[in-house]
């Protein structure tokens, strides 16, 4: 396929999970509060480091936040800012992507800009980020049940897995940024707290709860654990990475695992790194330690992916002339 | 209560009947209206429309016309309006009473089509070679080699399978006799088809049953037989089948969305300038496997942009080296680079002369008379009529550059009359006709507005015309001007087949 179509798709798929990703982290947060007494200063200040933003001047109070996060279009982490740079991709591969997923894509974007929106957000915060969540969701319901399975989806589900492995390693890291207030508080109810948002922002409360815990008095290891390893778990930056090697593979049309290109190459010494680990490995490398590695190698591979397959360096095809002096030569 | 208003008798009940679409419809006082008979009652062929469309109350009218709005808007079936950093999406206003044309006339309307443009391709392929038509004192030689589209860099090539105008979008109107006359032939990049493909789709999901009750000739067909059409002239040397693809200005074109459609439909890739480029005369496109190479391009760029090595220089949208590809007969470029000269407006008053000199046959449909400032006599007359008459600068469109005569004031005139003293032969001017109108939506209720017709002929080996065409229809009461860049709207366009 084309590979500036190519790297629409990719990017299409990353803004759209990463708005999911947005709302799923403010909704947690707003409903956390009213279970937990957490400092007011740690309230919402994770909210902006999960999205890498961290030189964030406004009020840190719920509704600044939230509305920075939600609305601001100059801030090009926001709802809005994603949601519209995912439906400008799509604009522009419309004939690539399936009528039904561009009239849909095309319904929220109009959504987004009606009154109604507004009026949900102040009247019934937390439908509208499960509305948010859900754009996302169906989108990739759509996808794949009226896309072709072909190059242009495996780019999609490159872009979905790779923003979502990212976007697993940086909520998971948020933990290294709260600072308890004192080391006593470690396995208290706050601490607690935290671990059970780090979970829902990801999804992962329930098929967590549902595996056998190995050391239940140290949950945050297990959560870890779970979050970076748990190859069942959709969300976990074990399973993401695999499904993009996987998604490469497919794309290079090489069997799974053999490595051909940079971007096979760099996704693969990832996969590999973190396979040759386990939870304690992790835990005395250090948790922000790995999860630093984690998110700058998904730098790394996107940026191989860009220069293998988007703005790939051409090899000319030699022209028949040529061909012809090359051959006569041959012989002569 | 009841009781006592049904045993007033018969008065009381009919006014409680809601109001129906065509009730007070009064046609236009002078001219032809496409629908109804002068008496108020449908034409033959429009006695099935009107019977089942008159039926709807206006209420019900409402909400279907609601429904459509939303399929636009839901569809984003738009075009861009860049007034802001992000662009406003605007629809362009939809009509959904359906604009008819006979089927009993539509046969020698396609004849019609065919024959003007098969001596357009005759013409083009003179032009640039051994010019008979000048030599021959028909068309004056300053006109045609002095037009902006007239391209030096064709002359002596032709194209693959001798074709030049591939698409051409032809504007018919219909005077206050009914007849059809040509008013300009689009030959270098019409646009307007994907809204007549939307506008059927849409009318189908809104009047299912209208559809089933007339026998409207399909257009469907359309995306399939200009990808055919386009394979068939691919050059010497394509793929299996050819690989074509839309060229496009890009995702910031106010007819982006038309090029998405079309390539969509067509099943070929959109590409835009930096997706292909050239080495030793072959286009590639560059593709996630490697070049890949390119056979036919349908470009929606103008001759100007496309290729800066040989035109605009400075043009960012096009692709190097491409029209040397073309001239190597590497690739088929659809429309041919130069067909500009065949649309220019000074050069259409000729065209019933083509039609005679190629083809020694009579021109089916007829031109607008019309004057042509380049000629002494013309001119003169023009400046001396100019309160009556329509006047054109030759190279522009989208209705720019116009006066309207009758309608004008006099600095407008004291206006155009310098500008084609200075420059005569960029201008022409035409009677005014009454445009035929046809039953629109208004603010007032459904009244008449005056409409033209685009009918789109498709040429590769053979020529292929779509059934009716695009509507344009004038929104605004007694406007003449139906370009959507002057605040038109469209209908959709129903052949319907006689006695249905």
């Amino acid at each position: 396929m084309i590979s500036r179509v190519a790297e629409h798709c990719f990017w299409m798929a990353r803004y759209l999970e990463r708005a999911e990703n947005t709302a799923r982290v403010l909704e947690v947060n707003q409903t956390l509060l009213l279970d937990f007494h957490v400092p007011v200063e740690q309230q919402w200040k994770p909210v902006l480091i999960i999205s890498g933003i961290h030189d964030y001047e406004g009020d840190t109070g719920g509704e600044s936040v939230q509305g920075y996060m939600t609305w601001d279009e100059e801030n090009p982490f926001s709802i809005v800012s994603s949601l519209a740079w995912a439906r400008e991709n799509a604009r522009i591969i419309r004939e690539v992507i399936s009528a039904e997923m561009w009239e849909r894509m095309n319904y929220y974007h109009l959504w987004l800009n009606s009154p109604a929106v507004r009026e949900l957000y102040h009247n019934n915060r937390g439908e509208f980020y499960a509305q948010i969540r859900r754009i996302n969701q169906l989108l990739t319901g759509i996808c794949d049940s009226t896309m072709a399975h072909g190059e242009a989806w495996e780019f999609l589900r490159l872009g979905r897995h790779l923003e979502r492995a990212c976007q697993t390693a940086r909520t998971l890291d948020v933990k290294y940024h709260i600072l308890l207030p004192k080391l006593d508080d470690v396995g208290t109810a706050v601490d607690n707290a935290h671990w059970i948002a780090i979970l829902m922002s990801c999804s992962g409360y329930e098929p967590f709860h549902k595996k056998p815990m190995a050391d239940p008095s140290d949950p945050g290891s297990a959560v870890a654990e779970f979050l970076i390893f748990d190859d069942d778990f959709p969300r976990s930056i074990h399973h993401c990475l695999t499904e993009c090697r996987r998604c490469l593979a497919d794309i290079a049309g090489t069997p799974n695992g053999e490595a051909h290109t940079p971007a096979d190459r760099k996704i693969s010494e990832l996969v590999h790194w973190l396979d040759a680990r386990d939870i304690k490995d992790v835990i005395s490398f250090g948790l922000h330690q790995t999860l630093t590695h984690v998110v700058d190698s998904t730098h790394t591979i996107g940026e191989a992916i860009q220069s293998t397959y988007f703005a790939p360096e051409i090899r000319l095809p030699e022209s028949p002339a040529k061909k012809l002096t090359q051959t006569q030569s041959q012989t002569q | 209560m009841t009781t006592a208003t049904r045993s007033e008798g018969q008065e009381t009940r009919v006014a409680k009947v809601a109001p129906r679409l065509f009730d007070g419809y009064s046609p236009h006082p002078t001219a032809f209206d496409e629908l109804f008979e002068p008496d108020g009652s449908p034409h033959d062929h429009c006695r099935t429309l009107v019977e089942k469309l008159g039926r709807l109350a206006i209420s019900e009218f409402h909400t279907r016309r609601a429904g459509a709005d939303l399929a636009f808007v839901n569809q984003g079936i738009t075009f861009t309006v860049y007034s802001d950093r992000r662009g406003t999406e605007k629809i362009f206003p939809f009509d959904i009473v359906p604009r008819v044309v006979p089927g009993g006339e539509w046969p020698r309307m396609e004849t019609g089509l065919v024959q003007r443009l098969k001596a357009l391709n005759l013409f083009l392929n003179d032009i640039y070679h051994d010019q008979r038509i000048i030599k021959e004192g028909i068309v004056p030689a300053d006109l045609a080699l002095g037009s902006k589209g007239f391209r030096k860099e064709m002359v002596g090539f032709t194209p693959p399978g001798g074709v030049y105008i591939h698409i051409c979008g032809t504007d018919l109107i219909r005077d206050q006799h009914g007849e059809f006359l040509v008013l300009e032939d689009n030959g270098r990049t019409p646009s307007g088809v994907s809204y007549v493909l939307e506008n059927r789709a849409i009318m189908k999901k809104v009047f299912p049953h209208l559809f089933q009750d007339c026998k409207v000739k399909r257009v469907e067909d359309y995306p399939h037989r200009l990808r055919d059409a386009l394979r068939s002239v691919a050059p010497a040397g394509a793929a299996s089948p050819p690989t074509v693809v839309l060229l496009s200005p890009g995702p910031y074109n106010s007819a982006y969305f038309e090029h998405s459609f079309l390539a969509r439909h067509m099943g070929v890739e959109l590409v835009i300038g930096q997706d292909l480029f050239v080495h030793d005369d072959v286009v590639y496109l560059k593709t996630t496997r490697g070049p890949q190479k390119v056979d036919v391009i349908y470009r929606r760029l103008d001759d100007d942009f496309l290729d800066p090595k040989a035109f605009r220089e400075d043009s960012l949208l096009g692709v190097p080296g491409v029209f040397g590809a073309y001239r190597a007969g590497n690739v088929t470029l659809a429309n041919a680079v130069g067909t500009g000269v065949a649309d220019d407006k000074a050069v259409y008053p000729y065209v019933e002369d083509m039609i005679r000199f190629y083809l020694s046959e009579e021109p089916i449909l007829r031109n607008v008379p019309t004057y042509i400032c380049a000629k002494p006599d013309d001119m003169k007359y023009t400046l001396d009529h100019l309160g009556e008459l329509v006047v054109k600068a030759v190279n522009e469109s989208g209705g720019y550059g116009m006066l309207m005569g009758p309608s004008s004031t006099q600095t407008q005139r004291n206006e155009f009359r310098a500008k084609i003293l200075e420059n005569p032969r960029n201008y022409i001017a035409q009677p005014v006709v009454t445009l035929s109108t046809s039953p629109t939506w208004t603010d007032e209720g459904v009244a008449p507005r005056h409409v033209d017709l685009r009918p789109y002929i498709v040429t590769g080996r053979t020529t292929w015309v779509l059934p009716g065409g695009l509507t344009r229809t004038a929104l605004v009461k007694g406007s003449l001007v139906v370009n959507s860049s002057q605040g038109g709207g469209s209908k959709d366009t129903w052949v319907i087949e006689n006695g249905s």
